[in-house]
């Protein structure tokens, strides 16, 4: 997009080095293998603030006291001097590291932070020996949970304000805030309010000592006993990067490993706290079946494999497979293969429906924050499906980008990036192709699946065979894959009219009461094998714990050939295959730690077969139910999260509002006929009039049209 | 004999100048008109050649830094005139006085400036407790609201700020201002290249903007042989303490401040010794009594190491304890220091705390070499000169007073309840917002 | 009109209504007397931020309350320049008058006692301000006089 950056020559402790203008000092110094030391300074906050003074260095030409490195750039000709090469540097970060420990309660041994703190190890290196601090020390009132999921160490923190600055300039939530003045000063939520957004875990991250920390793993890690397994994230279709952290077979852990295309290191809530549902007290760890007379009941594998073999067999082509859009593409083209291929079962309910044809307008996620302007569509909030996105589309927005609820007003505007949530994409689609954004640089389009690897799962069930499907009828049996198909209502609603039902779920809450034959699932923290993000990106999940039970490609491998097709039980050998027919014949390799997007592919006409959004003209407001982050098996099952799911709470235009005469955080009733439903109202200055907006969960029996009226009471 | 030489408040003690009407019976807001028949660059050259400096602390040459001000062509942003009547510096009440006695004078070199540097925005941040200086300048603006000519297209907001001295400073000035919390932006960028609201701005205190119309009435060559060399014109000086008639006196820089103590504020009470005076405000350098003859101007006093800062000369006689004045000085900015940058934050409370036991008379020797080694730690650490400056000053308390400060090593102070300092309550040390934290006190 | 309408009417006058969070506390301080949560959160609405932002703000700055305070607020300055002429002995006369100690509300509720850095009055010591009006050289023998004042005012 610009000419190359003007390179410049910067002398570090005696050694140059070159970069391009304008890169920070303390990255200069890096790239010349020489460490600058920091707490405050973190460039993915926003500018630096230069408050921690750990940087200090001697710059020549610059007033002969020592300079913030953090906050200068590379200038050319500049002479800089750190702790190593100038007593000056040496004497002010020495001192700043004793200012920073005169309050520190040094109560390392039982930190948890201690072994990958900052604090500590730049004590080690820069610090002063001894302590010469006599008095007492600031105290405060301790730990406190400044959530259910972190919790605060006030006596640790060293007030470096990366967790205020995250919260105000990156999620813009504006709920962890500093309060009081000098030495007084303490980092806080309002009252007792929990910390609550879809992003907060990040400041456990980012803070640079103890003081923010995940209550999960409270006293459960010491971090250099922790294995990190290189994953993404398995809960959205974003697909962070993520490094998984066990200890003793055990997950503890999910740190960012950033991907600056995709993640930029940031992490939500869900991706982040979510992992101990594997833990979870009804995880089904063995194969269980109903018996006629004696109920549901556990039972070997040798006799589940016979049982599902005879269900099969039984249904023959009258099987339908209802997808969760979270099995890998490995397991889904297994499953296909074994069931299409094997049995001529065609018929499956796909968790997405997807428009090939955004393939030509394929970017990375951190191009949104380059855009000119970023029109957004649909009704689901961006933040409930995938979540960085919406991070990208604030930083677009302080980058100065408009943002767009329709696609007008884009007249001489270079970087589009238009983003949908309804409609498979299709919509999107068309509108690219009118604006020609395939030739563009830095335009494009993305689509946001519902589910995380949906469109990896609708590839991989496509690919195993060119049959047209046929809908059954009766259904001989429903085959349920994942917990996600399984708590669909539609798909219990097919179960109710299938002759027995086979489900491949991790939790017994799930299934109990209408599978005939449970297989135990695995989730994406215990499985290897790939996942398809929404920008189109193929990542690798790695298994990071061995599961209680085989995971699916395993037994589906053994199952196949029983009905002789055969299927590897090791994904590495079931994607070549899947690959040389979707993806380009790209290998394991190639995907490597840091996945890299695709190119674009050729301009297509957009598909028609995406589903229509059911219009409806019968007055009153048009209901938006939108699936929560915070929703689902998974979530239900992590007790530190539950305060994160969202409140009975319906979503109102101002505009609206005012005309209803309703104020924020009223009672009021909102029915359709028949059923009707009390919630808070809440008022938004982004819904569309004529919209509400309420979670799923609670819009239960609600039609899409809806009235709302002030509750009574 | 030294004498008032009043340019600033000319005029004041015979007419009643918060009316525009007199203001304009002495010829007020006719240097606007003069200034504005000029070009904006020849009233810079103007003022360049006046030699004026900021009046506010830093003593930069005020033409210069208007200078700086991006044309309109480089930087297509609004420009923001902010005048700083924030003055919170302990021992300085000038700019309390310039605005309640000659508002309009201040007003009109407001529009001066902003017709200087092309802005049609001028916010005006007063102290939030200068109420009635508020008061009389927001009814000064009232009354300009029936004189469109005078006005011009310029809008003069007042913003109150509400307790924090740090934000006198200019960047935590405008972060106030910008509805944040007033804490000192890292420089560079400055203020006119990126100010408020990320705009180029010029911040300027009160008593510059009321030099401006006199330096336009005398002509600025006039003006610029006032005073002496490096330091022209006037200045008006806050006088406090121990001295038999405190208040704001305008002098000719150059001036002695013996002559300051003695001729105009009538010399120390009761005919006691003068021990020691802080002669700008109290992040400035203390002089000992031996040192009062030196002339009351910039490069004089940086013979000293120390400076005319916003010109608030504190006399203090000879009951007064140099530990004791430690202290209350530490208390105070430990008190004000905004939290961001650690040496400053942490530092502070540290001094205060080696202060108190030092003053018990339970401190050995080498806590005295701490106290030096951690103000030597905060100084050139810092983000803003705040912490910077409570370090120097402290310091300079017991490199001046060694003696004394030694002397409080065994058995405490020799002063104890005869100093006037002893046992004062300082707002950090009572009960304050935070219930969380909680102050031990020591000693 | 509604504090949220004054409020707005006042973030009218700046380029962002950001800029305005300093005056709106001032405003739902003047008219609740101190910033409880309900005040705070009034403000937060009114400019579209957070009540954590207006605590964080609020809590910054010396002239906001946010404890309940007395009737009057009573703030005697013990800077340098005042203390040098006796001003802890106008803030002890104002504690034995008032029956409280610096930094508390006195037990009848007249008023809040507080002392206060440099009040920018240092020629005119020892400076106290009453309800924010400064009253210049009070000496310990006026503070009867003035506490007498607020128990009737
Ligand atoms: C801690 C601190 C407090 C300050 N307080 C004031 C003040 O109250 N009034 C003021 O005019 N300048 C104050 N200044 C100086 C300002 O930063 C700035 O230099 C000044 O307003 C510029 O105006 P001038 O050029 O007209 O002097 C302060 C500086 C510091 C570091
Ligand atoms: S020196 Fe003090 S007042 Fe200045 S930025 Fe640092 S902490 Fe804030
Ligand atoms: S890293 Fe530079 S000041 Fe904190």
């Amino acid at each position: 997009m610009s000419a190359q950056p003007e390179l410049v020559t910067v002398t570090i402790d005696d050694r140059s080095v070159q970069v391009p203008k304008g890169t920070g000092l303390v990255e200069t110094a890096a790239a010349a293998g020489i460490e600058i030391p920091v707490f405050c300074y973190e460039p993915r906050l926003g500018a630096a603030v230069g408050a921690c003074r750990m940087c200090l260095c001697e710059v020549e030409g610059m007033p002969p006291k020592p300079q913030a490195a953090c906050t200068l750039t590379a200038q050319d000709g500049m002479v800089v001097k750190t702790a190593q090469t100038s007593p000056m540097a040496a004497e002010a970060q020495e001192a700043t590291l004793e200012f920073i420990l005169v309050n520190h309660p040094l109560d390392c041994p039982v930190c948890d932070k201690g072994g990958e703190c900052p604090l500590q190890d730049l004590t080690f290196r820069y610090g002063p020996g001894s302590s010469r601090m006599q008095f007492p020390k600031r105290t405060f009132e301790k730990p406190i949970p400044i959530s259910p999921a972190i919790s605060l160490d006030r006596e640790r923190c060293i007030l470096c304000y990366r967790c205020t600055r995250f919260s105000e300039g990156v999620s813009e939530d504006g709920q962890l805030v500093a309060e009081n003045r000098g030495s007084q000063t303490l980092i806080t939520t309002f009252e007792d309010e929990p910390y609550t957004g879809a992003f907060t875990g990040n400041v456990t991250e980012l803070c640079p000592v103890g003081a923010l920390l995940p209550t999960q793993s409270r006293f459960l890690i010491r971090p250099w006993e922790l294995q990190a397994v290189p994953s993404v994230c398995g809960m959205c279709p974003v697909g962070c990067n993520v490094s998984v952290e066990t200890r003793e077979g055990k997950v503890r852990r999910i740190h960012s490993r950033n991907h600056p295309e995709v993640d930029e290191g940031w992490l939500c809530d869900k991706g982040r706290f979510v992992y101990s549902h594997i833990y979870a007290r009804d995880r089904i760890v063995d194969p269980m079946q109903r018996a006629h007379r004696r109920g549901f009941g556990a039972v070997s594998w040798d006799e589940a494999l016979d049982e599902a073999e005879r269900l099969i067999r039984a249904a023959g082509t009258r099987i339908v497979t209802a997808l969760s859009g979270s099995e890998t593409i490995e397991q889904a083209f297994a499953l296909a293969q074994l069931l299409r291929r094997g049995v001529g079962a065609h018929s499956a309910v796909l968790p997405e429906e997807f428009d090939e044809s955004l393939a030509a307008y394929r970017l990375p996620l951190s191009a949104i924050a380059d855009a000119q302007a970023v029109v957004v569509l649909g009704d689901e909030p961006v933040v409930e499906r995938a979540p960085i996105v919406d991070l990208w589309i604030r930083q677009a927005r302080r980058n100065g980008a408009r943002i767009l609820d329709a696609a007008d007003k884009l007249d001489g505007l270079d970087r589009i990036v238009l983003i949908d949530s309804g409609d498979g994409g299709e919509r999107i689609g068309r509108l690219a192709a009118k604006l020609g954004l395939a030739g563009k640089d830095g335009s494009g389009a993305f689509y946001l699946p519902e589910t995380a690897n949906g469109r990896g799962v609708v590839d991989a069930w496509a690919a195993a065979s060119d049959d047209e499907p046929v809908d059954p009828e009766p259904i001989g049996l429903l085959i349920v894959s994942g917990d996600e198909a399984a708590a669909n209502p539609d798909v219990r609603a097919l179960a109710e009219h299938a002759e027995a039902v086979l489900a491949i779920t991790m939790f017994q809450g799930v299934v109990v009461g209408w599978a005939d034959l449970v297989l135990p699932g695995t989730s994406y923290l215990e499985r290897d094998g790939t996942y398809v993000n929404l920008e189109g990106r193929l990542q690798r999940l790695r298994r990071s714990v061995i599961p209680p039970a085989p995971d699916e490609l395993a037994w589906i491998s053994k199952l196949a050939e029983r009905f002789g097709v055969g299927i590897s039980p090791h994904p590495a050998v079931v994607f070549e295959e899947l690959s040389a027919k979707c993806y380009g014949g790209i290998s394991y390799a190639d995907i490597g730690e840091q996945a890299r997007l695709p190119a674009r592919s050729g301009v297509t006409a957009p598909s028609t077969t995406a589903r229509k959004a059911k219009a409806d003209n019968s007055g009153g407001l048009r209901l938006v139910r939108y699936r929560p982050l915070f929703s689902g098996p998974a979530v239900e099952r992590v007790p530190e999260i539950q305060f994160q799911r969202p409140a009975a709470e319906v979503e109102l235009s101002a505009k609206d509002a005012r005309k209803l005469g309703i104020a924020n955080g009223d009672e009021v009733v909102v029915g359709s006929n028949g059923s009707s439903r009390e919630l808070r109202a809440r008022l938004s200055r982004t819904l569309r009039p004529g919209t509400v907006r309420i979670a799923e969960e609670h819009a239960e029996g609600l039609q899409p049209q809806v009235e709302v009226s002030k509750s009574n009471a | 004999m030294a004498e008032a030489r009043e340019i600033v408040l000319g005029g004041a003690a015979d007419h009643d100048l918060t009316k525009l009407a007199e203001y304009e019976a002495v010829g007020g807001y006719t240097q606007l008109a003069r200034a504005r028949a000029m070009e904006p660059a020849a009233v810079i050259d103007a003022v360049l050649a006046s030699n004026l400096r900021g009046r506010g602390g830093a003593f930069f040459q005020t033409g210069r830094k208007w200078s700086f001000i991006p044309k309109p062509d480089q930087n297509p942003n609004p420009h923001y005139l902010v005048v700083n009547a924030d003055e919170s510096e302990p021992g300085s009440f000038k700019d309390n006085e310039i605005l309640q006695r000659v508002p309009h004078r201040f007003i009109e070199g407001c529009l001066i400036t902003a017709h200087a540097v092309e802005s049609q925005h001028v916010f005006i941040y007063v102290r939030g407790e200068y109420l009635e200086a508020y008061e009389i300048v927001v009814a000064a603006l009232e009354e300009l609201r029936e004189r469109p000519e005078l006005r011009g297209d310029v809008t003069i907001v007042v913003h109150r700020g509400a307790g924090a001295y740090i934000c006198g400073e200019e960047t935590a000035l405008i972060e106030s201002l910008e509805g944040k919390r007033g804490q000192p932006r890292s420089k560079p960028p400055f203020p006119a290249i990126s100010g408020l609201y990320a705009s180029p701005t010029v911040v300027n205190n009160v008593e510059t903007m009321a030099t401006i119309p006199p330096i336009f009435q005398l002509g600025p060559e006039e003006y610029a042989k006032l005073g002496v060399e490096n330091s022209a014109g006037t200045r008006v000086v806050s006088l406090s303490g121990h001295v038999e008639r405190g208040g704001n006196y305008e002098i000719e820089q150059g001036v002695t401040i013996r002559e300051l103590i003695y001729d105009l504020a009538g010399g120390v009470p009761g005919g006691r010794k003068l021990k020691a005076v802080i002669p700008g405000g109290s992040s400035t350098v203390v002089l000992t009594g031996d040192e009062i003859d030196v002339s009351y101007d910039f490069d004089s006093l940086l013979q000293l190491k120390t400076a005319m800062g916003s010109a608030g000369v504190i006399v203090m006689d000879e009951r007064v304890c140099m530990v004791q004045l430690g202290i209350r000085v530490s208390e105070f900015y430990e008190h004000e220091s905004c939290g961001k940058c650690t040496p400053c934050r942490e530092g502070t409370r540290w001094m205060t705390q080696i202060l108190r036991k030092l003053e018990a008379g339970e401190a050995s020797a080498r806590e005295l070499d701490l106290l030096l080694s951690v103000c030597d730690r905060i100084n050139g650490k810092c983000l803003c000169p705040l912490g910077e400056t409570a370090a120097t000053a402290v310091a300079s308390y017991v490199a001046k007073f060694r003696d004394e400060y030694v002397a409080h090593l065994d058995g405490g102070c020799p002063f104890g309840d005869d100093s006037p300092l002893d046992h004062v309550m300082a707002p950090v040390a009572q009960h304050h917002h935070s219930p969380a934290a909680v102050e031990v006190p020591v000693g | 009109m509604t504090l949220a309408d004054e409020i707005q009417k006042v973030a009218a006058q700046y380029p962002e209504t950001r800029s305005a969070v300093l005056p709106a506390l001032r405003m739902a301080q003047e008219r609740h007397g101190w910033l409880s949560t309900e005040a705070l959160r009034e403000v937060a609405d009114a400019l579209d931020v957070t009540p954590a932002y207006c605590k964080s703000v609020a809590s910054f700055y010396d002239m906001f309350h946010l404890q309940p305070i007395g009737r009057h607020v009573v703030e005697v300055c013990t800077n340098v320049s005042c203390a040098l002429v006796g001003a802890q002995q106008v803030l002890e006369a104002f504690e034995e008058e008032l029956d409280t100690r610096a930094g508390e509300n006195s037990p009848d509720g007249t008023a809040t006692l507080k002392t206060i850095e440099c009040l920018g009055g240092c020629g005119w010591a020892t400076i106290v301000a009453v309800d924010g009006h400064y009253r210049r050289y009070v000496k310990p023998e006026d503070v009867p006089g003035i506490v007498e004042e607020l128990r009737n005012g």
